[in-house]
């Protein structure tokens, strides 16, 4: 079959090549570069399109996977008095939460992947069926919120987005399993065209992630979780 | 034969070879129970706006141009649909949580709002999925009564 279609275009090919034997040399690597670019582009197409069910595929063999590696990283923190399985969560949360607050969209990125390998180490041994509930169902939003955060470096603003509905998930970690630390829940009632946002904050004094150095001090206490 | 030549044939060949790979299309006739539809009560004006602004990415079912037949094309489109049905599909709305749910309609309507979606590259070719003021107001207040609903429950 595809010999034939060969054969069938010799002659538009002889044509071709005449034309092209009269062009100067810059434009003969031209066509070279954009035939390999095209020809770069539709293997990489290709492998994209036809993979999707499979890398679906993958993705929950690999959480899965997770899971039965998780219990070797988490068993340390067992035995420190203020345990929780989250603690790492929240620990990169809060590296996200200054980095948004100084404007720095690239720690933020990086943050954010800690996010990502953070919720793929927690320790789901100990959970109860109601614990494991609210995990799963938040992980879930969550990760995808931090994917979100890792990938958009250049745009703090659609990161401070994601972060606004991550730290709804995050205070919901958070009151179920602890922070292993007290943690302040903050109030600004200007972002998001004043339908305000919330975060949560190591520091009881007010450093704004939403609106960064702008309005570095606008918000509030509303809550303290200890 | 030079070698130019014979690198173009190759190329050629190649590309040539490619026709023969014809993606899958991205048709599925059959509405899931998940679907959008199925879950929430979407007047038939916002549906028509999600359909010819959205559902070619945003869902199972894709209206696509003649160009699809053409490798490479094709299968830069299929990726392309691929993605955006990764972040978001209304023809499986239903596997979302709640929580989820509730996050999708925010980032909808933001990106309504803004003008990030539907993505420029796609309303050059495909003029009708432009949204006007009118069609956005449409879709958004359709979403911000949705997503009140969601959170009383």
């Amino acid at each position: 079959m595809l010999c034939l279609h060969v054969a069938r275009l010799q002659k538009p090919c002889e044509t071709l090549y005449h034309s092209s034997g009269k062009q100067p040399k810059i434009l003969k690597m031209k066509n070279l570069i954009i035939g390999s670019a095209i020809a770069i582009v539709l293997f990489t197409a290709c492998s994209n399109g036809n993979n999707n069910t499979a890398s679906a595929d993958k993705k929950e063999s690999d959480t899965t996977q997770q899971g039965v590696t998780a219990p070797e990283v988490t068993t340390t923190n067992v035995n420190e008095p203020n345990a929780t399985p989250v603690k790492e969560l929240v620990s990169q949360y809060l590296k996200l939460k200054n980095a948004l607050a100084s404007d720095n969209g690239k720690n933020a990125a990086t943050a954010g992947n800690g996010i990502v390998d953070a919720i793929g180490k927690v320790n789901k041994t100990g959970f109860t069926a109601g614990q494991k509930k609210v995990y799963d169902d938040v992980a879930d939003d969550a990760k995808e919120m931090a994917e979100h955060i890792s990938t958009n470096a250049g745009k703090i603003e659609h990161q401070r987005e994601h972060f606004d509905m991550l730290s709804n998930d995050m205070y919901d970690l958070v009151k179920t399993f602890g922070a292993g630390q007290p943690l302040y829940k903050d109030f600004c009632p200007m972002y998001n065209n004043k339908k305000g946002a919330f975060w949560l904050s190591e520091t009881k004094e007010i450093k704004n992630p939403y609106l960064g150095k702008s309005m570095p001090n606008c918000g509030s206490v509303k809550e303290e979780l200890k | 034969m030079s070698w130019k030549k014979k690198v173009l044939l190759t190329l050629l060949i190649v590309f040539i070879a490619f026709q023969f790979i014809q993606p899958a299309h991205n048709k599925n006739g059959q509405g899931l129970p998940t679907d959008i539809v199925k879950l929430y009560n979407v007047p038939p004006n916002v549906q028509s706006v999600l359909k010819t602004s959205c559902y070619d990415c945003h869902s199972n079912n894709t209206r696509y141009p003649w160009y699809f037949n053409i490798q490479p094309l094709g299968s830069m489109l299929n990726s392309h649909i691929a993605n955006g049905k990764e972040n978001l599909n209304f023809s499986d709305f239903g596997s979302y949580s709640e929580r989820k749910q509730k996050n999708k309609f925010r980032s909808i309507a933001k990106s309504i709002d803004e003008g990030s979606m539907p993505l420029w590259q796609y309303t050059i070719i495909h003029k009708d999925a432009r949204l006007t003021t009118e069609t956005k107001a449409l879709v958004t207040n359709w979403i911000e009564k949705t997503k009140d609903s969601l959170s009383r429950k």
